[in-house]
């Protein structure tokens, strides 16, 4: 592997002494033209690792190295990054082309390139027109794009986003991350992502980052953590998702993705099951994870596979897609189907819960699940 | 659409209740100015109400007053360095209360509004005390010192809603862009925070142009300031001609604040 744009290394921030660390020994690897998400919730510590990157914010311990350098002692206004606010910060004294301009001045770049540099910034964010205007005339979505503008005309060593997206409405939201990726493609800057919201990662990221009370409990791809999370915080972060707690028992044969195994479970109360998990988690208990949509639900006992009968608690119509509550035994299990035109069941009915092997996941820390059991 | 009932405002009598008691504040507030402005006018030989005659001729004498000119001069030049001064320093002091946690915060926070709360006459009474070893009564300096003391806490309050209002992120953003500390505070904080630091210089140049008690403590026999050649004519002489002097002193703040409201709004900078 080439050497990352950025790694960060047992990065740790402690707000004061005694206190719990907002950051605490992190440790992620950047590939250069990157988008990285940092997921959490607020006070998982993401804002706050951005703001070291940046030199926003002193770490109290560790390093953090860009293209080799170590730069975490380098003063903000040295380090060359490029950032975007959640309040866009937007200089309200300055037209939007003083405001595009500011980065270049500061590095002393001649006029006339200045110039042809933000002209070149604001075409690529599609507001080439609105050169001489305020930025207060400008609505929200603008706004976020002049300060995009801003911060890519610098062509800035990371490109840095706190939570761009979270003033905007739903809609507009939408249309922006999708503008915010292809522009990023383009410009290939390499991309440290803050948000909340999931599907905002899942979409935009090359690798997420999965944080919660200052550590990281998951990078990887947007897949990965969907379909494989590694904890069961990272499960119920992402998505919605059916836990179950199933003893772990012989491996059946046969591989899946990346060398797991399969394997017979068998679920409190529900009987035994297939399940996929990593390697050598026989004889264990785990919690195992189905996600609502993978569920199959049928109002008839199916002959195929082994369905688990339950009754319906809860039906919550939202269109395109039904959620569904099962109750199965002391448990209820989260269903999703998609509507029809026919029949569509009702609370009180009987339902049948089935599903493929593949699509149960095994979580490999067996902590939580232990802890459950017991 | 025929059944489309529409609302009458009935009659509420507090509206004009309310629109009287207005105009009676505002009243209250202004008679003062209206009879200096009416006594200025007035032929009368004393200063009396109501006038027997109208006359121009306390205008007429003002240029002549010799210790008016010469008090206005030292009353302006002390108003201007004053506020240039309390600028310099409340505006700094302002951002350091505002944007750092320290040790004793609180205590430096009421020691520059202190002054506000200590009747004039106090700090006066001190600073004769202080001054007179050190060779500063009846000097610019220690009118100066005084002025400074008393207009500082109209900077700072000014200075801090203003910095309260702001969104601190811009300062951010324009480090990470390459800015260093004093091109963030040139470019970016100073124009942001310009309307509060405005106001409080305007205050501070009206309220050291205006103050009586320290000039008269601290340099009353060298130094007279408008206000206490002001006094001093009045003990000595009743005619109108103070009230003439008040009525131009009432144009030239007008015109202040006809000015700033005009560059750059004065609500805005007042806010």
């Amino acid at each position: 592997m080439t050497e990352p744009k950025l790694s960060i290394v047992d990065l740790t921030k402690r707000y004061a002494a005694g206190l719990e660390p907002a950051v605490d020994r992190l440790n992620m690897e950047v590939e250069e033209g990157h988008l990285v998400a940092l997921l959490g919730p607020s006070g998982c510590g993401k804002t706050t690792t951005l703001r070291m990157v940046a030199g926003l914010m002193d770490p109290t311990a560790g390093s953090i190295v860009v293209d080799g350098k170590e730069i975490t002692h380098t003063p903000v206004n040295k380090r060359g990054m490029g950032m975007v606010f959640q309040s866009y910060a937007l200089f309200p004294h300055m037209n939007v082309e003083q405001n595009v301009a500011f980065g270049l001045e500061m590095r002393q770049t001649p006029k006339s390139e200045q110039k042809a540099r933000v002209a070149a910034a604001l075409d690529m964010v599609q507001l080439g027109h609105l050169g001489k205007r305020q930025t207060k005339e400008l609505s929200g979505g603008q706004q976020q794009r002049i300060a995009l503008a801003r911060a890519l005309v610098v062509e800035p060593t990371l490109l840095l986003l706190d939570e761009p997206l979270s003033n905007l409405d739903a809609k507009l939201r939408e249309t922006m991350r999708t503008e915010i990726r292809s522009i990023q493609q383009r410009t290939r800057a390499t991309t440290l992502f803050v948000t909340h919201d999931q599907d905002e990662a899942l979409d935009m990221a090359d690798r997420i980052a999965v944080m919660n009370g200052g550590l990281i409990e998951q990078f990887g791809s947007p897949t990965d953590v969907y379909e494989r999370p590694r904890t069961h915080f990272v499960a119920n972060f992402i998505g919605q998702a059916n836990f179950l707690t199933a003893r772990v028992g012989a491996e059946t044969g046969g591989a899946s993705l990346a060398g797991e195994s399969y394997y017979k479970v068998d679920v409190e109360g529900l009987g035994q099951f297939g399940a996929v998990g990593a390697a050598g988690l026989s004889g264990s208990t785990h919690e195992m994870v189905i996600r609502p949509h993978r569920l199959t639900v049928a109002l008839r006992p199916g002959a195929d596979q082994t369905p688990v009968a339950g009754t319906i608690e809860r039906v919550s119509y939202t269109g395109d897609a039904l959620a569904v509550a099962v109750r199965v035994g002391d448990q209820q299990l989260q269903a999703q189907l998609l509507t029809s035109s026919g029949d569509l069941p009702r609370t009180g009915d009987a339902a049948y819960l089935s599903w493929a092997p593949e699509d149960a996941y095994l979580l490999p820390a067996t902590t939580s699940a232990e802890r459950l059991a017991a | 659409m025929s059944d489309v009932r529409i609302f009458k405002p009935r009659f509420n009598p507090a509206k004009p209740a309310f629109g009287l008691l207005v105009f009676l504040l505002y009243l209250f507030l202004l008679a003062p100015l209206l009879i200096v402005c009416v006594v200025s006018f007035a032929s009368n030989q004393y200063l009396s109400f109501p006038p027997e005659g109208l006359t121009l001729k306390w205008y007429e004498m003002l240029p002549q007053e010799s210790t008016f000119m010469e008090g206005m001069k030292v009353s302006l030049i002390v108003a201007v360095i004053v506020t240039l001064i309390v600028l310099a320093l409340g505006v700094p002091a302002a951002l350091a209360l505002d944007r750092f946690d320290f040790k004793a915060k609180a205590a430096v926070q009421s020691f520059f509004l202190s002054p506000l709360l200590i009747p004039s006459i106090v700090l006066a009474l001190g600073m004769v005390l202080l001054f007179g070893p050190l060779g500063l009564t009846n000097t610019y300096a220690g009118i100066i010192i005084g002025h400074v003391a008393i207009t500082i806490p109209f900077v700072i309050r000014t200075t801090l809603m203003s910095l309260a209002t702001t969104d601190t992120s811009c300062e951010a953003a324009a480090r990470v862009l390459g800015a260093d500390s004093w091109t963030v505070f040139r470019r970016v904080t100073l124009p942001i925070i310009q309307p509060g630091v405005i106001a409080g210089g305007v205050i501070a140049f009206i309220v050291s142009f205006d103050e009586a008690v320290i000039s008269l403590f601290v340099a009353e026999s060298g130094l007279p300031t408008l206000p206490v050649q002001v006094l001093r004519y009045v003990e000595n002489s009743a005619d109108a001609a103070v009230a003439a002097l008040s009525v131009i002193l009432i144009l030239i703040s007008l015109a202040v604040v006809v000015v700033v409201e005009r560059v750059m709004g004065l609500r805005k900078a007042l806010r």
